[in-house]
């Protein structure tokens, strides 16, 4: 069964584009109700110790205050039980104890009748602690390190014995920043309980169904007694993944004061209050025969955590698949602090790993005086490295030869400093991205309405990515709808499950869930024409393509029926169906080879390559960047981008190009600009705005050149590869390669700043 | 919530008896920083808030040798004037290289004079130690996240930077204050108008509680000196400086006669570089002299660990606009 709308691949418009410029998509925070009570957020002054007295009662005086939460006075709440390896540890319950891990760790709700009033009597809370030393270094006593803490440290080979037999050794330590999500808009919750003890919550999340899901055990409610609302969100990059407090926070207020609560987060909350990227330091070794051969890597990552959170975090792990070679080890610490939970934030660890390894590969061009580009090449790895399986697919020699022709990479004077533009120094970078596969389990629902329509539904949200477009359009193709008869609904956990929107895999698990729905839909109707005399009668789906609102027989197109016929002749209102997805065998097929071959060698590699399962490919990537740098003044200035990505099969090349568009922009702050300053006692972010922390402005932004390659990858029936965030990867490696190429100086160090160049 | 009385008078003596009689009443202009104060920071809770939006004290007017820049004019208006352009074109530069354009739609020259400082320890009321917030209670700057202090004219008791980009060019220019209080009408040396936080670092200035910036008064440039202004940051548009600086010269075969420095991003007050134009004025205009003067200028910094790279980074850029600006046709 194909479609003919021929509609996938082209640059359709955001559907959701007229009501998000004429302000008529809601987002949480436009959500309000009768007799609505608004909230405000107390947070801790310290790194760590615990109250010893709080005073609300100069807030409770104020006017207009219906009442203040505290610990001593808030409901007592249960904690969800964390999944195993789970993306998504669920946060503990606020204001159960008096104890204190972070700044900004919430200590009480004001909830009063006026945002204002609100948030001028949570000025008035006092707070006295029992303040202890906060761990807040790795140096620190109270710091606890941990080695392998998702037991995802994974090698092949020997890895130092291979390093002392190379030509070439390179070695370095490379850090990056703590950076915050930072969405346009400001995260909320607006919390309804409703006659029978049903909950209702509008609320900024990634995740609708695991907000129900933890709010039910928070309140030991059943899930079916928990509806999230979330169609509409201002941007996320990770930070509504996890549930946070204050989503928790405004279910207790309504319930304490037994009316609708909103709360609005504040930007400095922002900082403090849904995770960060946490900063890292990275230990890479990187050696390699004279020819240019790799021959050992040894990659190992830190991340700084908070005390409560297990969040998922390896660092390296690209480097096990990034290229051919014989002996790879990757490891991973994780180091405990007093900071708020960090988060996954846009190519979570990707982004950093690949700043160490890309980084390191440049410097080993130099030491090889070998092109950067030739020195990939001669470690291409034709399949998957550490399981030996064939990749889906990849086109990553298609992304360097594409970009270097597209960037003028061959007008490169590899002579550090030779290139310039009057008082500006010019340098050329690049950095070449194997991104990871990730698929979750989904479902979705399709319906044609009687008037030939159709609906299509999945309570996933739309974070500004494009899924409403992507997702309208795909339903449209195979429905042999046009775009206009295709309405996407979604943002309600009364509808069928999605996962998280993240980890560049939805488009993926709920394009293929509306695939089956929409197929099973044809069938659902074909089952109808079996019972009369239809000419589709005994036609299957794969027997029948779709047109214009037809059902035709595809070997003969002349003759077929309406959805709208078929419907009217059984006096149906709709006909519906629903669809599945789940993630390739091959996903978690190579997860455990990968690490069988670290456990068990050359025997596990034996063992593993008796099967012949392809590797689900993520999405592969070459960015070209030039720089200008200032010599004297350490003026750094990103001049040209040109990404080339393998994304398989590109569903939309506008809203697509837009996520690679997007996350170069995000890079470039990672690369340059980002980094949240904490204050070394207590932990405080000292630069919570938006005028302290700097993201690009469009000043900063230089004309992007956009390229896809590849074919459509055989592992999903859509051959697509997730694009959300590998645009975000490779820039800041790049950018520190061309800022060497300019000046002869390496900085290892995120983000690079003006004293760096001085 | 906050609550406090707003007035909005149409007659100048009127709002200054309003603010001059109650201890807690402030002056309202365009408001970019005052709102964030009050609203967004709750570092400053008025209970009179004197909106001085309407009071006759815009425009610009034009003299022979100076202009008359009405204390309400915005910093775009300033900007767009025909012979701020044409006399005082590092004037034009330095307020076109501030804020944002709506910022500067909306922010006035009284306000930009006057100012509040950027340190996210006086702007945020968690931190206790803020001697400009709470006299006395210490300085946590100091040895805190300082990138955006002061490294010029800083004490023990506070290193807040003065922000302001267009202060650099007037008090180089030795632009004057022309204020109105309860005690009368007085004018007032730019250079002598903000004071250095010494022992008392929640005094910024030498106004009286109630005195209103009616006018700044700024000299022109004679038509043969050159002026520039270049500013440094970490990001292209819409930061504050790490420095800047502002110059005019007047040069007479390679020889400066006359010079005029102002440095921004590293004073706690905006910086007169007086040393270097007295090491400059009668020299040859030089690499070396130049150098010298960056360096004498700069000699009494007393930076902290964050603010370290900026003394480097101040004699970079005023080399780099000394020379540039005695190069370059204009």
């Amino acid at each position: 069964m194909t479609g003919a709308s021929g509609i996938l691949g082209a640059g359709v418009d955001r559907v959701d584009g007229p009501r998000k410029v004429t302000g008529a998509a809601r987002y949480p925070s436009d959500f309000s109700f009768e007799n609505q009570a608004y909230a405000s957020l107390v947070r801790a002054t310290i790194g760590s110790g615990r109250i010893a007295r709080i005073d609300t009662s100069a807030a409770e005086a104020t006017s207009g205050v219906i009442a203040v939460i505290t610990h001593a006075n808030a409901p007592r709440l249960h904690k969800a039980r964390a999944k195993l390896m789970t993306l998504t540890p669920p946060p503990d319950p606020p204001l159960q104890t008096g104890e204190i891990d972070h700044y900004g760790q919430y200590v009480a709700v004001v909830v009063a009748e006026t945002q204002q009033q609100a948030a001028g009597a949570a000025r008035l809370v006092r707070v006295e602690y029992e303040v202890e030393d906060a761990a807040l270094s790795a140096e620190a006593p109270g710091a606890r390190v941990e080695t392998n803490p998702y037991h995802l440290d994974l090698k092949r080979g020997d890895v130092e014995a291979a390093l002392r037999s190379a030509d070439v050794l390179v070695e370095g330590t490379y850090t990056t920043s703590a950076c915050a999500h930072n969405p346009i808009g400001l995260f909320s919750t607006v919390a309804r309980w409703e006659a029978g003890g049903t909950l209702v919550v509008h609320d900024s999340t990634q995740n609708p169904f695991h907000v129900r899901e933890v709010l039910a055990a928070t309140f030991r409610m059943s899930e079916e007694d928990v509806r999230v609302l979330a169609p509409f969100v201002g941007g996320a990059f990770g930070a509504g993944l996890r549930v946070s407090p204050h989503t928790i926070l405004a279910a207790v207020a309504a319930r304490v004061v037994h009316r609708p609560v909103k709360i609005v987060l504040t930007r400095p909350e922002m900082f403090t209050g849904l995770g960060h990227r946490p900063d890292s330091v990275q230990q890479l070794r990187v050696g390699a025969n004279r020819d240019g051969t790799l021959v050992a890597i040894d990659h190992e990552g830190a991340t700084t955590a908070s005390f409560g959170v297990n969040l998922l975090y390896p660092i390296p792990m690209g480097t096990l698949y990034a290229y051919e070679c014989p002996n790879v080890a990757v490891r991973d610490r994780r180091v405990r602090l007093n900071i708020p939970p960090a988060a996954h934030m846009r190519a979570p660890g990707e982004a950093e790993g690949n700043f160490a390894l890309e980084s390191a590969l440049d410097e080993l061009s130099y030491a090889l005086e070998m092109d950067p580009i030739e020195l990939r090449l001669r470690n291409y790895a034709e399949v998957q490295p550490q399981t030996g399986g064939e990749w889906s697919s990849k086109a990553l020699r298609d992304c360097y030869a594409v970009g270097a022709d597209r960037f003028g990479w061959g007008d490169r004077d590899a002579r550090i400093g030779s290139m310039r533009d009057g008082d500006w120094l010019v340098g050329y970078g690049f950095a070449g991205i194997s991104y990871g596969h990730q698929q979750v389990k989904c479902s979705a629902r399709a319906r044609i309405l009687a008037d030939g329509r159709a609906v299509v539904s999945s309570g996933t949200t739309e974070i500004g990515v494009g899924t409403m477009t992507v997702m309208t359009q795909l339903a449209a193709e195979y429905l042999g709808l046009s775009l206009e008869d295709v309405e996407f609904t979604l943002g309600d956990t009364r509808l069928p499950e999605a996962p998280y929107v993240g980890g560049s895999g939805l488009t993926i698990a709920l394009g293929t869930a509306i695939r089956d729905a929409c197929l099973n839909l044809v069938q659902a109707f074909l089952d109808l024409a079996d019972k009369d005399g239809s000419p589709l009668g005994g036609c299957r789906v794969g027997d029948v393509v779709l047109v214009d609102g037809r059902i035709l027989r595809a070997d003969d197109p002349t003759v077929g029926e309406r959805f709208v016929d078929l419907l009217r002749r059984y006096d149906l209102d709709e006909l519906a169906a629903d669809g599945e997805s789940s993630p390739p065998r091959g996903d978690v097929g190579t997860q455990v080879k990968s690490l069988i071959v670290s456990k068990h060698g050359h025997v596990g590699r034996k063992l593993v390559g008796a099967s012949k399962a392809m590797v689900p490919a993520g999405a592969f990537g070459a960015r070209f960047v030039e720089v200008r740098v200032d010599r004297a003044l350490g003026l750094l200035r990103v001049t040209r981008v040109v990404s080339v990505i393998d994304a398989g099969r590109v569903v939309n090349e506008k809203t697509a190009r837009s996520q690679i568009i997007g996350g170069t922009v995000q890079g470039i702050g990672m690369a340059m600009f980002e980094e949240i300053v904490t204050d070394a006692t207590t932990g405080r972010v000292a630069n919570a705005t938006f005028g302290d922390y700097l993201v690009p402005v469009n000043a900063d932004i230089p004309r992007m050149d956009v390229v896809f390659v590849g074919r459509p990858d055989p592992a999903n029936p859509l051959g697509a590869k997730g694009v959300g965030e590998v645009g975000f990867v490779g820039i800041p490696a790049a950018i520190a390669n061309a800022v060497y190429h300019a000046t002869g100086r390496r900085v290892r160090s995120l983000p690079i700043t003006i004293d760096k160049l001085l | 919530m906050m609550t406090f009385e707003y007035a909005r008078p149409l007659d100048v003596d009127e709002a200054i008896a309003a603010v001059a009689t109650d201890p807690l009443a402030t002056y309202l202009a365009g408001g970019t920083t005052q709102v964030d104060l009050m609203l967004k920071d709750g570092i400053v809770s008025p209970d009179r808030v004197v909106d001085i939006t309407r009071l006759p004290l815009g425009g610009i007017e034009h003299r022979a040798e100076a202009i008359d820049v009405g204390a309400l004019a915005t910093m775009e208006e300033l900007a767009g004037d025909r012979i701020v352009a044409e006399r005082l074109p590092f004037v034009r530069e330095a307020l076109l290289l501030g804020a944002s354009v709506q910022l500067r739609n909306m922010a006035t020259i009284g306000g930009n004079v006057l100012q509040r400082t950027r340190c996210r320890y006086f702007r945020d009321a968690a931190v206790e130690a803020c001697n400009k917030r709470r006299p006395g209670s210490g300085c946590a700057a100091i040895a805190g996240a300082a990138r955006m202090h002061a490294i010029l004219g800083t004490s023990e008791h506070c290193i807040a930077l003065h922000a302001s980009d267009a202060c650099v060019p007037l008090v180089a220019l030795d632009a004057v204050v022309h204020t109105r209080g309860p005690a009368g009408e007085r004018t007032i040396p730019f250079s002598e108008f903000h004071l250095p936080p010494g022992d008392t670092p929640e005094v910024e200035n030498v106004l009286e509680h109630g005195e209103l910036i009616t006018s700044v008064e700024v000299p022109l440039l004679p038509r043969e000196a050159r002026s520039s202004y270049a500013k440094v940051r970490d990001r292209t548009s819409y930061e504050f400086a790490l420095v800047s600086v502002g110059v005019a010269i007047v040069l007479a075969d390679d020889v400066i006669r006359d010079v005029r420095i102002g440095l921004g991003g590293v004073g706690t007050v905006p910086w007169r570089a007086r040393k270097a134009e007295s090491l400059l004025r009668g020299g040859p205009a030089e690499p070396e002299a130049f150098r010298a003067a960056a360096a004498a200028e700069l000699a009494p910094a007393a930076p902290v660990d964050g603010t370290a790279f900026k003394v480097e980074l101040a004699e970079r850029t005023l080399v780099r606009v000394l020379t540039t600006i005695t190069e370059g046709e204009r």
